[in-house]
């Protein structure tokens, strides 16, 4: 499967609509709250735009005929009605800014949701820096359109519409007139969004992509110096840099193109008042008052609209970032969980069956393999390297499924079982060993539900047990001993020793080792290999080495070359096609 | 009294940052100012054309052309300024990135271990957007919203001083209640911030980590580690919230009631005859116009605040020292090297303790030991990564520190244990340098043995490979690594733990191509294999950071039972390997 973000299958954008529809879906559940909001911006704005109609006709009836009394009835009336906006407004903003942060808060949650669930491939194919870029910061694109933008947008619109009624209402053909201006802008918008919003979207991925560089450069540092390429990272860099530059140039003048045409439109519509209203009132038709009003609805109108030219390069920006994130959250694990209830008695514990395999598509990797492996037993995976030996360890782990092909676990396919049951019942000591940044204790526990809650002297009996008290000797501070999960505090030796105790304190009934000690030196390797021999008589060990002392032990070895797996036959015959290349 | 005081040291701050685009700025400055210059004149002309109706002398034509011209002049005035404020912005982000960059490579790789990478990647990114959202929004937002202020209030108190003051008064109330809103935010802000770390760091790990997740089922784990960050970021988020939705209505009627105001008190006034209908109807506008100035300033203050933290974050990188660069010396080398008392610690933390041994030039030596000996930083300080805490490294008789660090670099290969494959094609990587010439090249993919992997990848040597090299098996990413250090043509190979990943017969392949291909070069080899060793001129035995013995295979054998111990625990394969 596909899982390259920025190769994606379709190629083609969303509308706008179909964006904001998918992200409406993830905040159904807040529906009732986003509707009292609602009512709450309407009031809001009721009320706000109740003011300039009272005053207007305080200032037609009262001012104009010179009656004060008038004038201070309504300026209490006017307090009244100023008094309820304010409750209503501290209402309003209050819930849709809730709104907005539990929608993001849903949002996040969501993408992380899909990142634990996609498999191995999915990370592969992708960059690391690229992936944190999309997670990060453009969740934070949309975090700024709601807690600062979602509010205004729909408090704006509501004003707006309701100004449009009192303009329509109070005089029509002076209200469309008015309205005329903000049409064109409407049709001014609508022709230039999707041209703005490729900007956009072209801008956030020149972002990812210089993420994607600094993390890179920055994590390899040291190859960089040491090779005196300092050039290499400024030039690399330079490149990112200059690309972001011209884009977010591109942006920031898309994003800006709306706001000086809307306050044109704005003047504009002034100016067609005052002409046109003018002439109404020389016709008789319309009053003084009601022109001053009028021009204070107009602004209640058009400043909103602005505000909205504003918040519309907002919003271009949040729903692109919002197709990168959907761009994840699309992606369906394809790796999901299937029935089988054969029972077959006496199976093998794991089995391979005609077993074909590739990363990308046509290009297989793995030709037809056949094993089987037995309880209890030490199984050793040689060969040179690049022979398809850690792919063969990955299929059984399932950290992939095969092309065609199946893999057996107690004769039952693989894909039936639970991956918390998969995952108890085999273990998988990683090429290159990770940690967490914390203490020894963390990391040897890290997925262990069982020692959890264990004193330090409890696990520390439990250690005792499984013969790994040497190996954790070997920290200074033991269990509480710091380490960081990137830099050169912690050895790569000392790394893939926690490994070790990590995945042999898991007891799992299979346990693979691809090349787990290959940096851990002999004397302690000695010690790592009684431990393999004092695990549980049940447990099945699979070993990829290339020296020979850590696979002297096996039952049987399987010499892995070209995609092909064999049987190799006896420890000799192996040491004898490993030193005289007779593999053929 | 205290505030000037404050004031004059931060304009050397993040002020100081656009002292080279003082042009530009000037030129946004200026067009901002007259686009709302004119933005205060047009309430103006249509208050007169009111008045001039109810006074009978109206007159369309002039009318229409001012108020024509004026609109179109705002029009024309605001999208300059909006062209050149993202112009201005990009740049200075452009060009703080770059600056940040150049900074960046010239340091050593002991100070990126100390500055760590995450941070800097936050530096690079987050903290230069906050800038640039300080120069595109905040300074045409700041001078424009005090000249509207300052210009509203003025015309306000040449039309009716009396009613002026009433809305003037307004404008002290807003502030206060922003002043000590936004005082609050900001501590909160500055919290989130944290939790906005942790979420990031939670993030940063599930990615880098997932082929562990995978493997022990721990996504519930990482997704419950998130739910919790999360939440905490959801709690902030609400807390700022409750504190502007105070804010915000506090504002809104503040301004109600000064409009309030103007309709009583005006409202009197016009009834006495001392103020015209044009004067109040203008009035309302002004107040309009007035209020969001008030509300911009607010929220500018915080992105100054932001800003200026992002800027603290960024000049501490920029004003670290500069790497110590002091050698000059450009020769070529012969490659003998000596090592004299040399001891490293890591702050408490002792690595390596009195060192001294000293290599021929084209010998062999090797270090052996075991995990956490201190094998790796010794041969980083032989690579000048890092630098003795005491003591001195000397090639040729010169200390390392005196060479010039590129002709240095150029002269020395490292095979590093882990594989650093960068994304680019697999000719890219291994010439990465630009010594390398097209024999270097050609000799050091034939000593390698890349060929033979890279002859059946779809574009053979112009292959990109990905860049955690995932579609590269672990052996083959170590030949690469080697072919890279080798194409130098180096003098000095450090090789760390290179046969680790590489199986037995290529091992042999390979080491036997060197010796033959590079028969004048000294090799330095981290190894846990003695059996690839023996024949070696010399072995240092590092055990806990300290030199246990030193010398020939079969020195070590009489004298050092460490290494007798090693070669026992080696024995049994040894045995088959020498066999064959």
């Amino acid at each position: 499967m596909n899982y390259n973000l920025n190769k994606p299958v379709t190629g083609k954008g969303v509308s706008n609509y179909a964006a904001f529809k998918g992200l409406l879906q993830l905040i159904s559940h807040e529906k009732s709250k986003l509707a009292v909001a609602l009512l709450a911006t309407i009031g809001n704005s009721g009320l706000n735009l109740l003011g300039p109609l009272l005053t207007a006709y305080v200032i037609d009836t009262y001012v104009m005929h010179k009656q004060y009394h008038g004038v201070l009835v309504y300026s209490a009336v006017l307090l009244v009605v100023y008094l309820a906006a304010f409750g209503i407004n501290y209402l309003q903003t209050k819930l849709m800014g809730t709104v907005g942060q539990r929608t993001l808060y849903t949002l996040r949650n969501a993408v992380f949701h899909k990142l634990q669930q996609l498999p191995v491939a999915f990370f592969n194919q992708n960059k690391a820096g690229d992936l944190i870029s999309r997670v990060n910061s453009d969740t934070d694109k949309l975090n700024q359109f709601f807690s600062q933008s979602l509010m205004q947008f729909v408090g704006s619109i509501i004003s707006m519409t309701g100004a449009g009624i009192f303009l329509l209402t109070l005089n029509i053909k002076l209200g469309a007139l008015a309205l005329l201006p903000a049409l064109l802008s409407l049709i001014f918008t609508r022709l230039l969004s999707p041209w703005v919003k490729k900007k956009n979207a072209a801008n956030l991925k020149t972002v990812g992509g210089l993420s994607a560089e600094i993390q890179e450069s920055l994590s390899n540092f040291k190859v960089v110096v040491a090779f005196g390429r300092r050039d290499y990272f400024m030039q690399r860099f330079n490149e990112a840099n200059q690309k972001n530059y011209t884009s977010a140039t591109a942006m920031g003048i898309a994003n800006n193109v709306f706001l000086p045409f809307y306050s044109l439109m704005s003047s504009v519509a002034q100016l067609l008042i005052l002409v046109y209203g003018v002439h109404l009132i020389s016709t008789g038709s319309f009053t003084i008052g009601l022109l001053v009003s009028y021009i204070a609805y107009a602004n209640y109108f058009y400043s909103p609209l602005r505000q909205l030219a504003a918040l519309w390069a907002n919003f271009q920006t949040a729903m692109a970032g919002w197709e990168r994130i959907s761009e994840i959250l699309v992606l369906e694990n394809n790796m999901g969980t299937i029935d089988d209830h054969t029972r077959q008695e006496a199976a093998p514990l794991l089995e391979m069956k005609q077993v074909h395999f590739g990363y990308d598509e046509g290009r297989e990797i793995l030709h037809n393999i056949n094993l089987s492996l037995e309880k209890g037993k030490t199984y050793a995976l040689v060969g040179p390297t690049g022979g398809g030996k850690t792919t063969t360890a990955s299929l059984i782990a399932r950290l992939y499924d095969p092309v065609k092909g199946r893999v057996l676990l107690d004769g039952k396919d693989i894909r039936s079982f639970d991956p918390a049951e998969r995952t108890r019942r085999i273990g998988f000591i990683l090429q290159d060993p990770i940690l967490f940044t914390g203490t020894v204790r963390e990391n040897i526990l890290y997925g262990n539900e069982e020692y959890e809650n264990y004193t330090n002297d409890q696990l520390e009996e439990v250690i005792r047990t499984a013969n790994l008290e040497k190996l954790l000797g070997l920290f200074e501070k033991g269990l509480e001993t710091q380490v960081q999960s990137a830099g050169e505090g912690v050895s790569l030796g000392q790394k893939q020793l926690i490994a070790f105790m990590r995945a042999v304190l898991r007891k799992p009934d299979l346990l693979i080792l691809d090349e787990a000690t290959a940096n851990i030196d002999t004397v302690t390797e000695q010690l790592l290999s009684e431990i393999l021999d004092n695990l549980p008589a049940t447990t099945t060990r699979v070993i990829i080495a290339h020296r020979l002392n850590t696979i002297e032990n096996a039952d049987e070895i399987f010499f892995v070359n070209d995609g092909a797996v064999t049987n190799a036959g006896s420890f000799h015959q192996v040491v004898d096609q490993l030193m005289h290349g007779n593999r053929h | 009294m205290k505030q000037p005081s404050v004031k004059e040291k931060k304009p050397s701050g993040i002020f100081g940052l656009l002292r080279p685009y003082k042009g530009l700025i000037a030129l946004l400055v200026l067009f901002a100012l007259l686009g709302n210059s004119l933005n205060l004149w047009l309430p103006k002309i249509i208050g007169h054309g009111i008045d001039d109706f109810s006074h009978g002398i109206f007159a369309y034509e002039p009318l229409i052309i001012k108020f024509g011209l004026a609109a179109l002049l705002i029009f024309v005035f605001t999208y300059f300024q909006n062209i050149i404020q993202t112009y201005a912005s990009e740049k200075v982000a452009k060009s703080l990135r770059e600056q940040l960059a150049e900074k960046i490579s010239r340091q050593s790789y002991a100070w990126m271990e100390q500055s760590n990478p995450s941070r800097l990647l936050t530096n690079l990114t987050a903290d230069v957007d906050s800038i640039k959202l300080f120069v595109s929004q905040a300074i045409v937002s700041l001078v424009s919203s005090f000249f509207i202020i300052i210009g509203a209030s003025i015309l306000l108190l040449t039309i009716d001083w009396k009613l002026a003051l009433v809305v003037i008064a307004a404008i002290p109330i807003m502030g206060i209640t922003f002043f000590l809103v936004l005082k609050k935010v900001r501590t909160l802000f500055l919290k989130s911030r944290e939790v906005m770390d942790r979420l990031n760091k939670v993030i940063n790990e599930s990615i880098l980590g997932a082929a562990l997740i995978n493997v022990v089922n721990s996504q519930q784990r990482e997704y419950e580690k998130f739910l919790d960050a999360n939440g905490k970021a959801l709690e902030f988020g609400l807390s700022i919230l409750r504190l502007f939705a105070g804010l915000i209505p506090v504002i809104v009627f503040t301004a109600n009631m000064t409009g309030l105001a103007i309709l009583a008190l005006g409202g009197r006034f016009v009834i006495d005859g001392s103020m015209t209908i044009g004067d109040f109807a203008a009035f309302n506008s002004y107040l309009t116009l007035l209020i969001f100035p008030v509300l911009v300033i607010g929220f500018m203050s915080n992105v100054i605040a932001q800003a200026t933290a992002s800027y603290q974050r960024i000049s501490g990188v920029l004003n670290s020292p500069d790497m110590l660069e002091t050698g000059t010396l450009v020769k070529k080398l012969d490659g003998s090297i000596s090592c004299e008392h040399v001891s490293l610690s890591y702050g408490e933390k002792p690595v390596l303790k009195d060192i001294s041994f000293s290599v021929k030039a084209g010998s062999k030596i090797a270090i052996i030991g075991p995990t956490a000996a201190g094998k790796t930083q010794l041969l980083y300080l032989l690579m000048r990564l890092t630098k003795p805490n005491e003591g001195a490294i000397k090639i040729d008789g010169e200390d390392i520190a005196a060479y010039e660090s590129e002709s240095f670099h150029q002269q020395v290969g490292f095979v590093f244990q882990d594989s650093v494959v960068f994304n680019m094609s697999v000719r890219e990587n291994i010439a990465f340098s630009d010594v390398v010439t097209d024999a270097s090249l050609e000799k050091a993919i034939t000593t390698a043995e890349v060929k033979e992997f890279t002859d059946q990848l779809p574009e053979k040597l112009s292959t990109i490979v990905s860049e955690r090299g995932t579609s590269l098996s672990g052996g083959q990413k170590q030949r690469l690594m080697l072919a890279r250090a080798l194409a130098l043509n180096p003098k000095i190979l450090l090789l760390d733990d290179f046969t680790a990943r590489v199986d037995t017969r290529t091992e042999r392949k390979i080491l036997a191509n060197v010796h033959q291909n590079y028969p004048d070069l000294t090799l330095v080899s981290v190894t846990q294999k003695i059996g690839a060793v023996t024949h070696y001129d010399q072995i240092i035995l590092l055990m806990q950071g300290e030199m246990i013995a030193a010398g020939t295979h079969e020195e070590l054998m009489e004298k050092s039972p460490d290494y007798v111990q090693i070669f026992n625990s080696q024995q049994s394969t040894s045995n088959y390997e020498l066999q064959s």
